[in-house]
């Protein structure tokens, strides 16, 4: 039997895997889209955002516009391979792989 | 969990996937409006010149609309709640755009002044230059109605060529009106249902 791929927990949990994969599409997000995209709080999203950020999945950069903090967050190289074997692995998982 | 959970569970999270890249992908603004508007700026334009046979109708009226365009693009900036992200795509597009506008700003006033301006030659240049921002961002992002209205453009083109000074003016003002004000409004309509699907998803 072909031994079963494991998750990346830092991509499995739910908000984190929003975020990857809302911030795939774009160049860059500001926190504030983040949060209307994914309903979550401030509190919530700058945890899971600092965990991303940890593990070298997504760079923040601070800046003032007009006077105003700006924080925007985009994908690194190694976040989006991260979420590309994460769907592989999921795919492999749901492609049968479940039979107990 | 059972397997039966786990497995709705995985497959929770390839749609949690699907729909976010899906988000992220329509993160682009709402630009419908603005064919609308060129359109009827290019009307104004044309109703000018036709009522006074003033030379800087158009350069006026382009000017002004530049400026108003520019106003109200700021102005809806301004009062969005958070900005929107940028795109490849989206930069590719309006790359195209802004490179149309650039060009036929520099190349009619050049024509006017140097005086080798006539009717023939502006609606040419005006709807090849037209043709191509569509047919390029139609092609972009695959969408069939802005391809068709590109080739509505060239066959424009063609015709301010080849065509009497009335056929000339009157496929120009057809073309206006199916490629900027009915093509507009379509836009328009599809954007609108796009924002319904996008507040009922979320």
């Amino acid at each position: 039997m072909p031994e079963l791929p494991e998750l990346n927990p830092v991509i499995h949990g739910k908000l984190r895997l929003a975020l990857l994969s809302l911030l795939i599409g774009v160049e860059e997000a500001e926190f504030t889209w983040l949060r209307s995209k994914t309903g979550s709080t401030d509190g919530n999203l700058g945890a899971q955002l600092l965990k991303l950020e940890e593990a070298g999945y997504v760079a923040v950069e601070k800046k003032f516009v007009q006077r105003k903090p700006q924080t925007l967050y985009r994908m690194t190289d190694a976040g989006r391979q991260a979420l590309t074997e994460y769907v592989q692995a999921l795919k492999q998982l749901l492609g049968g792989a479940i039979t107990s | 969990m059972t397997a039966s959970n786990e497995e709705l569970d995985l497959k929770d999270r390839l749609n949690l996937i699907e729909s976010m890249i899906a988000e992220g992908r329509r993160a682009t603004g709402s630009w419908a409006w603005t064919f609308v508007f060129w359109g009827l700026a290019y009307y104004v334009a044309i109703a000018w010149t036709a009522w006074n046979q003033w030379p800087y109708a158009w350069l006026v009226t382009m000017m002004a609309a530049w400026a108003l365009c520019w106003a109200i693009i700021r102005s809806k900036q301004k009062n969005q709640p958070e900005r929107k992200p940028a795109t490849t795509m989206g930069r590719a597009i309006l790359s195209i755009w802004v490179a149309m506008g650039v060009s036929l700003a520099l190349l009619l006033p050049a024509l006017g002044f140097s005086g080798r301006f006539n009717q023939h030659v502006f609606v040419a240049v005006v709807a090849a230059m037209l043709a191509v921002a569509n047919g390029a961002s139609g092609m972009i992002i695959r969408w069939k109605a802005q391809i068709a209205s590109a080739f509505v453009w060239w066959a424009a083109t063609v015709v301010a060529c080849f065509g009497s000074d009335n056929q000339c003016m009157a496929v120009f003002l057809v073309a206006i009106f199916l490629c900027q004000i009915v093509f507009g409004v379509y836009a328009m309509s599809c954007e609108a249902r796009e924002r319904r699907q996008g507040a009922s998803h979320a």
